[in-house]
């Protein structure tokens, strides 16, 4: 896996696993083991997706905002 | 021609673009007086941001060495006497200071940016308070000499080294070890219900108890005089202890009395301003008045409650605030502002408003794991209204309201309020209710009163006009404040990391992260052929989990009194000054005790998917998921996706996994009747997290719900996970409503985010009033609210200084969203936006 940032590339397992928000989705943040960034990682691909800022959640907005979850 | 815009024009035209852009906290900011902005504005926030003291906070010196001081001198007295000596002295000496604008007065520290240290708690927790960066006052070097000194001095002999001594060494290792609760068995930290009814009705006050005492003490002492015999042999150690009870009441009153002095110096010799020069005069009579004699108006219902507050916070580093303040200041509310008219209901608000800026400003050192696991607030101060009176009927009032508002009007997370909801609560009530959570306090949350006055019978046998005084005793428990109902400390190490049941469970009670064999062996679950070998060892895990915990509280709470001692808790508790024992004393105590389950819905998501996937479907072995467990999911991600997508989970109102949380519930449950507190009564569950499962994100291991070691848990109670309830918020309260919320626990909390576009305007009311109904009608004892959009949220993670007021529901309180840590944010953010209708 290449860092989008600073290029550094290893295997996904050693930049460090921070934490997956979505339990549900397969992008979690890791932290770049040479620059520090902390970035998106598609874990299915081991694609770095793009560095994360505040503010940003790449794996997409709270279950239920684009339609709010009704009753089915 | 039209008029020019005036510029209260202006201001409301103002307020109305912000209402359309839901920014409440600048409408409140516009809305409040000068005085309540001025005083919000001034306070030193003492919540930790994330775990990290906020720059300019202060560990307060001045109050530790006074207390050691004489604690040092007096050491051949007993402990009791010893303390109220320490305390007297204290509460002699401390600085004090009256904020500009304040009509109220106290704080715990000596300044207001410092923060108190219980210096003879726990030599752990004062070392943290030597190495934490950035909380020593300049010059730093002589600020740390004055620590180290009184480090060395309490180190061995603080109460948790006293406790630590004689508990069972493989207990002490594995508590203390992190990986299974937290808090400490001890009442210098904890959560204390007092006795409201005792002190706090206005037929006495602390005068009136210092004659009780007088007469206790002249009747025992007549009684040392006389024939001898075993019955007078305890009196002696009770003599002393109701000498220690006096001594705190003197001092409190001599404290109030400074401030008075203060007051009355500020006012005469260098106030100016006629106005203020007025108020700081009525300052000045109310601190003589109180907490020496009953109040006689709202002003000194509230700042005797206060010196109740402060007093006792100096005596212990008390984690909760359990108050009624509708229930208690209601008739001088409605005295002032109603009937005699002293004052308008503007004027009240201000009271009001102040009342929790005050009590905003509280806050002590507290380590570290306190500080993720409350991340933003410094204990939790939930303040209970609503509910009934002990007849039964509607003891809402004026107060009740007007809390409500000016909690809109000065924002703080820090009290916050729950709703003792019951059928005669008024539609203007719930209208208030309705606004706080519209306008993203995030509180008040909800109650069942009903269910929750059944459940404080059927655990612990409270009669029923005791049952309908409760009050909260921390974040959600039921706590009557009365004589037997009282439990006047309830010591958070019974907090169970419920999530390490099945993480147990599944590797044989070893523990991967703190590499130690934790629970029993209950066998190697690579070999487990059918789901029941699994919830067996599940039932053993869980068993061994709560007697472990449970074992370190009722030790703690039985030698509290020979460890600790609380003159001052015993001073306002009638139980104390009638019998002359230390309240913390087990002896008269009806029993109130709960063990927290932090974590818990992870044990029903991750059983469901094993029984599904391993044990029905066949699609995965046991080996094949232990393997998978133990890499942390890393290169199983698509089996990982299986178990959160492929299995059932919680919230759903789907029966395969609801059933395997009432066989759980109910495995609790018969064994909270089995452990027993020191009073012999039983100790239910209580699911909640506050921000626990941030805490223990690093400390629970990899789970077959699709967490991997380092992933926030879920947020707690019987919330379902975060994204995870996707059939709706009736499903949601369907699968809740098969808990029998009387007999399985003692509360559980449920998270409900809720859009804030929906809930505009009267069609928002009417569709959360209707869902309010239904979650009453289905006997659910608890709800609470997020109402903030992730557009909001986004923005304050980008920009925190503008969203400095946007606040959350955390999980039992609510934090200031800038306050919290990313994980806590994300994991907020993520949390299922439910439609109502």
């Amino acid at each position: 896996m290449k860092c989008t940032e600073c290029g550094h590339e290893a295997e996904s397992g050693s930049f460090r696993y921070l934490y997956n928000a979505r339990i549900d989705a397969s992008v979690s943040l890791r932290q770049c083991p040479s620059c520090q960034e902390w970035l998106a990682v598609d874990e299915l691909k081991s694609e770095v997706r793009q560095k994360v800022r505040p503010g940003e959640a790449p794996w997409g907005k709270s279950a239920g905002i684009e339609g709010l979850a009704e009753d089915v | 021609m039209a008029e020019p815009a005036t510029l209260e024009d202006k201001k409301e035209k103002k307020i109305k673009a912000h209402e359309e852009k839901q920014e409440w906290w600048w409408i409140a900011e516009k809305r409040r007086s000068r005085r309540l902005d001025y005083l919000r504005k001034a306070v030193w926030k003492k919540g930790a941001l994330g775990g990290n003291y906020a720059p300019g906070i202060k560990l307060d010196l001045e109050g530790p060495t006074l207390f050691t001081d004489m604690w040092k001198r007096n050491h051949t007295d007993p402990i009791m006497l010893r303390r109220a000596k320490a305390l007297a002295h204290l509460l002699d000496n401390i600085p004090i200071f009256i904020t500009d604008k304040a009509q109220l007065v106290g704080y715990m520290g000596s300044l207001p940016h410092t923060l108190a240290w219980r210096v003879d708690g726990a030599s752990i927790v004062n070392e943290e308070a030597y190495n934490e960066p950035g909380i020593h006052e300049e010059p730093e070097a002589e600020s740390l000499k004055t620590v180290a000194e009184l480090n060395a001095y309490w180190a061995g002999q603080t109460a948790i080294d006293k406790v630590a001594r004689i508990l069972d060494p493989e207990d002490a290792v594995k508590f203390l070890s992190g990986a299974i609760g937290w808090g400490a068995p001890t009442s210098a930290y904890g959560y204390s219900a007092k006795n409201y009814e005792y002190f706090m009705t206005g037929e006495r006050a602390f005068e009136d108890i210092i004659d009780e005492i007088d007469a206790n003490i002249e009747k025992a002492e007549e009684k040392t005089i006389g024939t001898p015999g075993p019955d007078i042999l305890p009196l002696y150690d009770r003599i002393h202890n109701w000498e220690a009870m006096k001594i705190v009441l003197e001092a409190g009153i001599r404290y109030a009395n400074r401030y008075a002095r203060l007051a009355r110096i500020v006012a005469e010799s260098f106030e100016s301003d006629p106005k203020r020069k007025e108020e700081l005069l009525r300052l000045a009579e109310t601190c003589e008045r109180v907490p020496a004699k009953t109040p006689r108006n709202l002003q000194e219902s509230l700042q005797y409650d206060f010196f109740v507050q402060i007093i006792s916070r100096h005596e212990a580093h008390e984690g909760a605030w359990p108050s009624r303040p509708d229930y208690y200041h209601g008739p001088y509310y409605d005295k002032d502002v109603n009937i005699e008219k002293n004052i308008t209901r503007e004027e009240a608000l201000d009271l009001i408003g102040e009342f929790m800026i005050r009590t905003y400003e509280v806050g002590g050192f507290g380590p570290r794991w306190a500080r993720e696991g409350l991340q933003g607030i410094t204990g939790t101060w939930v303040w209970t209204i609503g509910g009934v009176k002990p007849d039964g009927s509607d003891a809402c009032n004026d107060m009740t309201i007007a809390l409500m508002h000016a909690a809109r009007l000065v924002r703080v997370a820090n009290p916050t309020l729950s709703f003792r909801w019951h059928p005669k609560v008024s539609d203007e009530v719930m209208r208030e209710i309705f606004e706080c959570n519209r306008q993203g306090l995030g509180y008040p949350n909800l109650r069942n009163d009903p269910i929750l006055v059944a459940n404080a019978m059927h655990w612990h046998g409270h009669p029923i006009e005791e049952a309908r005084l409760w009050m909260n005793q921390a974040c959600l428990s039921p706590c009557p404040p009365t004589k037997h109902g009282q439990q006047p400390m309830r010591m958070a190490s019974a907090t169970a990391n419920c999530a390490k049941i099945v993480e147990y469970a599944l590797h044989n009670g070893y523990d991967h992260v703190v590499s130690m064999q934790m629970g029993p062996k209950t066998g190697d679950a690579r070999k487990f052929t059918d789901f029941e070998q699994l919830f067996e060892a599940w039932v053993k895990q869980m068993e061994w989990i709560f007697n472990t915990l449970v074992r370190t509280v009722n030790l703690g709470r039985f030698k509290d009194p020979e460890f600790f001692g609380r003159p001052f808790l015993s001073a306002i508790s009638e139980r104390s000054v009638e019998s002359g024992l230390d309240i913390v004393s087990p002896v008269g105590d009806r029993g109130n005790s709960w063990i927290t389950a932090f974590t818990f819905v992870e044990n029903i998501d991750s059983l469901a998917a094993v029984k599904k996937l391993v044990f029905d479907d066949r699609k995965y072995t046991m080996d094949q998921l232990i393997t998978a467990l133990e890499a942390n999911w890393e290169g199983y991600e698509e089996m990982r996706l299986d178990f959160v997508k492929g299995a059932p989970k919680w919230g759903n109102d789907e029966d395969y996994v609801d059933d395997i949380m009432l066989r759980c519930l109910r495995e609790c449950a018969r064994h909270s009747k089995v452990i027993k507190d020191p009073s012999g009564n039983n100790w239910p569950i209580l699911p909640e997290n506050v921000s626990g499962n941030i805490h223990y994100a690093n400390i629970v291991n990899a789970l077959p719900n699709g967490r991997r070691l380092g992933d926030a848990l879920y947020d707690g109670g019987i919330s379902p996970g975060p994204g995870l309830d996707k059939k709706g918020p009736t499903a949601v309260l369907k699968s809740c409503a098969k808990i029998d919320h009387v007999t399985h626990g003692r509360a559980f909390l449920l998270n409900q985010r809720l859009s804030p576009t929906q809930l505009a305007g009267e069609k928002g009311y009417q569709l959360w009033k209707a869902y309010v109904k239904t979650w009453a009608d289905l006997g659910i004892d608890h709800i609470q609210f997020n109402v903030v959009s992730d557009e909001t949220l986004y923005a304050a993670q980008r920009d925190p200084e503008k969203y400095s007021e946007v606040i959350v529901r955390v999980a039992g309180y609510s934090a200031h969203f800038v306050d919290i840590s990313r994980k806590t944010q994300d994991n907020i953010i993520q949390r299922t936006v439910q439609g109502l209708g």
